[in-house]
C-alpha cells in the first residue's frame, strides 16, 4: 500500500528510529518543545526525559492507533453484515434467507427500507474507509462469521425473533447503533496523538449517532414506549433506556444484553458537576433530561462483552 | 465564468447586515463580480463606533474573543455555540408557533431546549472564571426565525448540523483527554438532534438534495462518495464562526485569535444556505 495515500502514512512507521534521532537532536540543542527546554534549563533530568518522551512520541505509537482502528473495523463489519442480511444483499445466501420474514415486514412500512439501506450504505463505507486507511481484518471476518441471533454460532440465541418480528429487529438495530456510538466515544482518547485518525473516527461516530436517532424514531412511531424519545436521545440507563416494553416476553438473554448496552447511560455527573442540578434549567428539565443530554462511552472490554455472542469466533 | 458580469448594488449599511446580501457580497468577492457601494452605505460609518446590527441589543460592548490556542479557548468556542442554540430553543418554547406544534414537535423542541440549556450551563460551570460572557442576540433575526413551524425547523436543522460540524472539527485541538471525552459525549447528542430535525422535515416533504426517507443522515451531510465517503460533516472553527456570523443571530462581536492548525480531514459542511 502506498503510504502517501493513507492517513496513517502521515505517521512515521519507524518510530523507534525517529525517537533515537530526535532525542539525539534535542540533546545537541535542536529546537525542543517548551517543556523540554524548560526541563533542560532547570537541569532537572526527570522533567526533561519525561517531556522528551512526549515530544518524540508526538504522534502516538502506531500500535495503539492500529489496535483501535482494527477494533473499529470488527464492529463495522458486524454492522455491515447485519444490515446486509436484513436487506437481503449479503454475500451469504444463508444470512439473507434467515431474515426473509422480517425483510417483508419492513417493506410494508413506508420509508423503513430506505432508512435501512442508507444505514447499510454507511456501514459498508465505514468498512471501506477503515480498510483503505490501514485497518486490518485480522480475524478474516466474512458474512458467515456472524450469528445474528446472539447465540455465538448456535443460531438459537436470545435475538432469534429479530429475524421474524420487525419490532424486535429494530430493537437490535438500536442496540447495535448505540453500542457503536459508545465504542467510538470510548476509544477517542486512544487516538488523540494521531489527529487525522481521531478526526475521522469522530466523523464516523456522529454518523452512528444519526443512525441511532433514526432507529429510535422509527420504533417510537411503531409502538415503542415514550421513553424512546422522538429527539432520538437516550433517556435513563440500563434496560429501561432501551425502551423494550413493546416487545412481549423478551428472552432473559436479550434483557441481559440490553442492560450491558445501556449500562451507565443514566449518569448525571459530568466533569464533577451534577448536570441535573445546574442553574437556569427549563422547569421540565430534570434527571431524565440530564441523562439524555450526554451520551456515555464504553470501554473496549465492555463492547466485547456485548457483541461477542454475535460472533462465531472469539474477539477481543 | 458566467457570473462575472453580475453586479451587486448595496444602498445602505443596513443592507450589509441582511443574510442574503452578506452571502451575496462574499460570493461576489469570490467570483470577481462587481460590488457597487452607494454613498448611503458610508453615512453611518464612524471609525470610533463599533458596527452594530440593526435591532441588536447591545451597542458593541461585551465583545468576545476566543483564544483557540488552548483547551479553554476550544471549550469556550463550544460554549458560544451552545449559548446560541439554547437561546434559540428557549425562544421557540415561548413562541406562538410552539403552541400550534403537534405532540411530536412539542416533545422534540422541549428536549432540544432542555439539552442545549444543560450543555450551556455545563460549560459555564466547567469553565468557571475562564468562561466568556453571555452572547447577545439580534432580536430581529430571532423573531424572523420564529415566524412559522417551517422556519423554526429550518433554523434548528442549521444549528444542529453546524454544531456537529464544529465539534467534529474541533476535537483534534483538545489536548486533555477528559475534555475530549466530554466533547464526545455532547457531539453524539447533537447528531441525534440533527437527525431528528432532518427526519421531521423529511416527513413534511422537505428533501433539500437528499433522497426521501434518508434525510436523517442524508448524502448532503454524510459524504456519499470519495475518500471520505460515510463520514459526517466537519468544519474548522473559523469557518463555523463565519457561518454563525452570516446567520445574523449574534450581535455580540466574536473574534478569534490563535486559529489552531493540526492535520485533520478536509472541511465538509452541511448545505449553506440550509434548504
Amino acid at each position: 500500500m502506498d503510504n502517501t495515500t493513507t492517513i496513517l502514512g502521515d505517521v512515521d512507521p519507524e518510530v523507534g528510529q525517529r525517537l533515537v534521532s530526535r532525542r539525539e537532536a534535542i540533546m545537541r540543542g535542536a529546537t525542543a518543545g517548551s517543556s523540554v527546554a524548560l526541563g533542560l534549563a532547570m537541569a532537572s533530568a526527570p522533567v526533561a526525559f519525561a517531556a522528551l518522551a512526549r515530544d518524540a512520541f508526538g504522534q502516538s505509537t502506531p500500535a495503539t492507533v492500529q489496535s483501535v482502528i482494527d477494533f473499529a473495523l470488527v464492529l463495522e463489519i458486524f454492522e455491515k453484515e447485519f444490515y446486509s442480511a436484513v436487506l437481503g444483499v449479503s454475500s451469504s445466501s444463508a444470512q439473507n434467507a434467515a431474515f426473509a420474514t422480517v425483510r417483508a415486514a419492513a417493506a410494508a412500512v413506508p420509508g423503513a427500507v430506505a432508512a435501512l439501506q442508507q444505514i447499510q450504505k454507511h456501514e459498508a463505507e465505514h468498512v471501506a474507509f477503515l480498510t483503505a486507511n490501514g485497518a486490518k481484518n485480522t480475524l478474516n471476518l466474512t458474512a458467515d462469521s456472524f450469528d445474528f441471533t446472539g447465540g455465538q454460532g448456535s443460531g438459537t440465541g436470545p435475538f432469534a425473533r429479530a429475524t421474524t418480528e420487525l419490532p424486535f429487529l429494530l430493537l437490535v438495530a438500536q442496540g447495535a447503533e448505540d453500542t457503536g456510538v459508545r465504542a467510538y466515544k470510548g476509544q477517542a482518547p486512544n487516538l488523540q496523538s494521531n489527529t487525522v485518525v481521531l478526526e475521522a473516527a469522530l466523523r464516523i461516530h456522529s454518523v452512528e449517532a444519526r443512525h441511532a436517532s433514526k432507529i429510535r424514531r422509527m420504533r417510537r412511531m411503531t409502538g415503542a414506549p415514550a421513553v424512546v424519545k422522538y429527539s432520538g436521545t437516550i433517556s435513563g440507563g440500563g434496560v429501561a433506556a432501551a425502551g423494550a416494553d413493546n416487545i412481549s416476553s423478551p428472552p432473559a438473554g436479550a434483557v441481559t444484553a440490553l442492560n450491558l448496552i445501556y449500562a451507565g447511560e443514566d449518569n448525571v455527573m459530568q466533569g464533577g458537576v451534577d448536570v441535573s442540578k445546574l442553574p437556569n434549567l427549563p422547569s421540565g428539565a430534570g434527571t431524565a433530561a440530564a441523562t439524555e443530554a450526554f451520551d456515555e462511552p464504553l470501554t473496549r472490554a465492555q463492547v466485547v462483552a456485548i457483541v461477542q455472542p454475535f460472533f462465531k469466533v472469539a474477539i477481543s | 465564468m458566467a457570473e462575472r458580469g453580475k453586479r451587486m448594488v448595496i444602498g445602505s449599511a443596513d443592507e450589509l447586515w441582511k443574510g442574503s446580501t452578506r452571502r451575496g457580497f462574499l460570493k461576489m468577492l469570490g467570483i470577481g463580480g462587481t460590488i457597487v457601494m452607494l454613498p448611503g452605505v458610508f453615512e453611518a460609518c464612524d471609525a470610533l463606533q463599533p458596527m452594530t446590527a440593526p435591532g441588536s441589543t447591545t451597542g458593541g460592548s461585551g465583545a468576545v474573543q476566543l483564544d483557540l490556542s488552548n483547551d479553554f479557548g476550544i471549550l469556550n468556542y463550544a460554549y458560544a455555540l451552545e449559548q446560541l442554540e439554547a437561546a434559540f430553543y428557549t425562544a421557540v418554547a415561548g413562541s406562538s408557533a410552539f403552541s400550534s406544534f403537534n405532540a411530536e414537535q412539542k416533545e422534540v423542541f422541549q428536549d432540544l431546549q432542555n439539552h442545549e440549556v444543560i450543555h450551556r450551563e455545563f460549560f459555564k460551570a466547567a469553565l468557571g472564571s475562564h468562561a466568556i460572557g453571555a452572547l447577545a442576540l439580534n432580536t430581529a433575526t430571532v423573531s424572523a426565525s420564529l415566524a412559522s413551524t417551517a422556519t423554526i425547523l429550518k433554523t434548528a436543522e442549521a444549528f444542529e448540523d453546524l454544531g456537529v460540524s464544529a465539534y467534529n472539527g474541533a476535537g483534534k485541538y483538545l489536548t486533555d483527554p477528559t475534555y475530549l471525552t466530554l466533547a464526545g459525549k455532547i457531539v453524539s447528542v447533537e447528531a441525534r438532534h440533527a437527525a431528528a430535525i432532518r427526519d421531521m422535515r423529511d416527513a413534511m416533504g422537505v428533501t433539500g438534495g437528499d433522497a426521501a426517507g434518508t434525510r436523517f443522515a442524508g448524502d448532503t451531510v454524510v459524504a456519499p462518495s470519495g475518500p471520505y465517503a460515510g463520514l459526517d460533516v466537519k468544519l474548522e472553527p473559523s469557518v463555523v464562526l463565519s457561518r454563525v456570523a452570516a446567520t445574523g443571530f449574534v450581535s455580540t462581536p466574536v473574534s478569534v485569535v490563535n486559529t489552531p492548525s493540526k492535520q485533520g480531514t478536509p472541511d465538509q459542511g452541511p448545505p449553506s444556505p440550509t434548504p
